[in-house]
């Protein structure tokens, strides 16, 4: 067992001081989760993960090599993710790091990342403070909640003239995140609030929780939620017959969601960093591609895959070796032109330069009435 | 008041889709002495069978629900012949790890197949709200409600007024003396297992109906099926119904008088309280075996 324990410790030393050295591959590690509630969303974020693997391998790859993606399930949760990272880092041999999805996992494998000195760079989790935990290996290639709330809260408090919101949202650090941010943003331009709830990740009947919005008579319902609970919550909104206008949070442009919500989904307002319709030829040919491929339109969580791995590939890339410090330094660097614009990062990592976007769901597609790009803050 | 009316008529609808769901474990278990940690599996199976049967091959949705439940029973037979089988009579351990297997292989299989995203059943009819003077249900609601009484009773009569029912019975208080009888204990078993299978995929596809089926969704639905057998006592078919009926209530009042926010501790709060005071459930089956 000592044995085992040494092994293992000298096999992290040598894995950290030359990584894959012998590989035939370049490999970065990706993990979202694949089962559990979100499964579907990180599922998105796996498709556009490869999609970019795959065009960066068909253009030759990085450095001599084709780049190996190699996948783990986190399921969202701190631990699980964990372990996910020791598996990549100490089995696989990972050079960079993809993920985890949910802000509480990637704060848990942020630690694991620094510890071992490898890049991660997460496309998803936009809790606000996971950039200021001074963290050096660390890259969100994401809005943040403020960012998003900053970019528009105005426009929706004219647009949907709004006097009054309920705030409902996943009970976890993104959707009270969320809320918090909204919340603030709209309290300031003299919105008020008349009813804040919570939701577990997974629930499916919402009656009890729209009784009591029902009871509170607000203009405008502010959602912060993702595919399968979203697409529930809304459905169930209209089937008790509230008028009030939703807003929200979460991956709502998305073809799926609006299959799912049926006819509920027309007339919801929605935040988003990306939406397949947003007017930009290099978006019009990665959607065709992604189309190609999967056979449905891509939606924030495709995209988030899609740019987090080509920012590493571009990074690996320009680093010019698998050397850890080497890829840190040429991410500091990014100049990445997304299909929604350029990503740059602050000295914190965090990400800016690119377009999000406020669309209407319109007849089931996601029309874009504003766009904005995140703003750099420090 | 109307407030208080709408949390009520919401808890007994949810109650009532718990006690449906936790029926085919209760029956199961107080039947077999098998902890089916698979159940929320077979649950799961019912909802994505629901989709394939409506969506692909474009059945009706009562039709849809007679060839799922025809599907899983049959499932559920070969479940128990060629898999339960092997361990039965070995005490409890070696089902409880062969039903975790099995919801693991499920889920991952179902996985494979058909992805992780949610799936809609098309439900009997469009939906639409119903107006009770205060209160609003939806009419898929009010048809899950009445297919799942439905189920109860058609259930509870199989086991108590028919032959079969009587060979269950028979079997399960002394399989020595059924045989002797001449009782083919095998196929009662595995007809009691193929039952408790339908039972779960009826509920799987009347609640995807009104919700949505998703692969993963087994989980949930197994942890809350335990909470509801717990209440009401393992194997008490009037259990099931009334610890369905508590949980739904409890959580829509906590839900809607405190925070919606953490309404799922409810349900381990009661689990708690009536493993201290009543540990045999509120209604308790005593068919031990001889």
């Amino acid at each position: 067992m000592h044995r085992l324990v040494l092994g293992s410790v000298l096999m992290a030393g040598v894995a950290a001081a030359a990584p894959a050295q012998a590989q035939e591959t370049v490999r970065i590690g990706l993990i979202q989760p694949l089962t559990g509630s979100v499964a579907y969303n990180g599922q998105s974020v796996v498709e556009g993960a490869r999609l970019a693997i795959e065009e960066v391998n068909a253009a030759g790859g990085v450095l001599g090599k084709k780049i190996e993606l190699i996948i783990e399930d986190g399921q969202c949760k701190p631990a699980n993710s964990v372990n996910a990272v020791e598996k990549l880092v100490q089995k696989d041999k990972v050079v960079g790091l993809v993920g985890a999805f949910c802000s509480s996992a990637t704060a848990a494998i942020m630690p694991v990342a620094q510890k071992y000195k490898i890049p991660l760079v997460t496309g998803v989790s936009s809790k606000a403070d996971l950039t200021e935990q001074g963290n050096p290996y660390f890259f969100r290639a994401a809005e943040t909640d403020g960012l998003m709330a900053k970019a528009f809260a105005k426009i929706l408090a004219k647009d949907l003239k709004l006097g009054s919101v309920a705030y409902i949202g996943v009970n976890d650090d993104w959707g009270r995140g969320g809320i918090e941010e909204f919340s603030r943003d709209l309290s300031a331009l003299g919105v008020k609030t008349v009813l804040t709830e919570y939701f577990d990740h997974g629930t499916t009947d919402f009656f009890t929780l729209l009784t009591k919005l029902r009871a509170a008579k607000p203009d405008g319902v502010f959602v912060a939620a993702e595919t399968q609970d979203g697409s529930i919550l809304v459905k169930q909104i209209r089937e008790l017959g509230i008028t009030a206008k939703v807003f929200g949070v979460g991956s709502w442009a998305t073809a799926d969601f609006i299959k799912l919500a049926g006819d509920a989904a027309e007339g919801i307002h929605a935040a988003v960093p990306y939406a397949s319709t947003y007017e930009a030829p290099r978006n019009q040919a990665f959607v065709k591609k992604y189309e190609a491929k999967y056979g449905i339109k891509p939606g924030k969580y495709g995209a988030a895959g899609y740019n987090a791995l080509n920012i590493v590939a571009a990074a690996i890339a320009g680093a010019g070796s698998t050397d850890a410090e080497a890829i840190r330094a040429a991410l500091q660097k990014t100049r990445y032109e997304a299909p929604n614009g350029v990503y740059q990062f602050t000295g914190k990592g965090q990400a800016y330069g690119f377009d999000a976007v406020l669309v209407r769901l319109e007849k089931g597609e996601p029309k874009v009435i504003a766009s904005a790009p995140v703003e750099a803050t420090d | 008041m109307d407030l208080f009316l709408q949390y009520l008529a919401n808890g007994l609808v949810i109650g009532a889709f718990y006690a449906l769901s936790a029926l085919g474990l209760t029956l199961i278990f107080g039947l077999m002495r098998v902890v089916n940690f698979a159940h929320g599996e077979f649950y799961m199976l019912g909802g994505v069978l629901g989709w394939f049967v409506t969506a692909h091959l474009g059945l009706n949705f009562f039709l849809g629900l007679a060839l799922v439940a025809a599907t899983m029973a049959t499932l559920g037979w070969l479940v128990d012949r060629f898999l339960i089988e092997r361990v039965r009579g070995q005490g409890e351990e070696p089902g409880i790890l062969l039903t975790i297997g099995l919801s693991i292989f499920l889920v991952n299989a179902t996985l494979l197949v058909v992805g992780p995203a949610p799936m809609k059943v098309a439900g009997a009819f469009a939906e639409g709200p119903v107006f009770i003077g205060p209160i609003i249900v939806t009419k898929l609601r009010l048809l899950a409600v009445a297919v799942g009484a439905a189920a109860i009773l058609a259930a509870h009569l199989l086991i108590r007024r028919t032959r079969l029912g009587r060979a269950m019975r028979a079997t399960f208080q002394d399989p020595m003396a059924a045989s002797l009888a001449g009782i083919r204990t095998k196929h009662v078993y595995a007809a009691t297992f193929a039952l408790g299978c339908t039972l779960a995929a009826l509920s799987g596809m009347l609640l995807a109906s009104v919700y949505s089926a998703q692969a993963s969704i087994g989980g949930l639905v197994s942890l809350k099926s335990f909470v509801v057998v717990i209440l009401g006592g393992m194997g008490s078919f009037a259990g099931a119904v009334a610890g369905g009926l508590l949980l739904g209530i409890a959580e829509a009042m906590w839900g809607g008088y405190v925070a919606t926010g953490m309404v799922d501790v409810i349900g381990f709060v009661l689990v708690i309280l009536i493993l201290l005071f009543r540990p045999q459930g509120i209604f308790s089956a005593r068919a031990e075996r001889a």
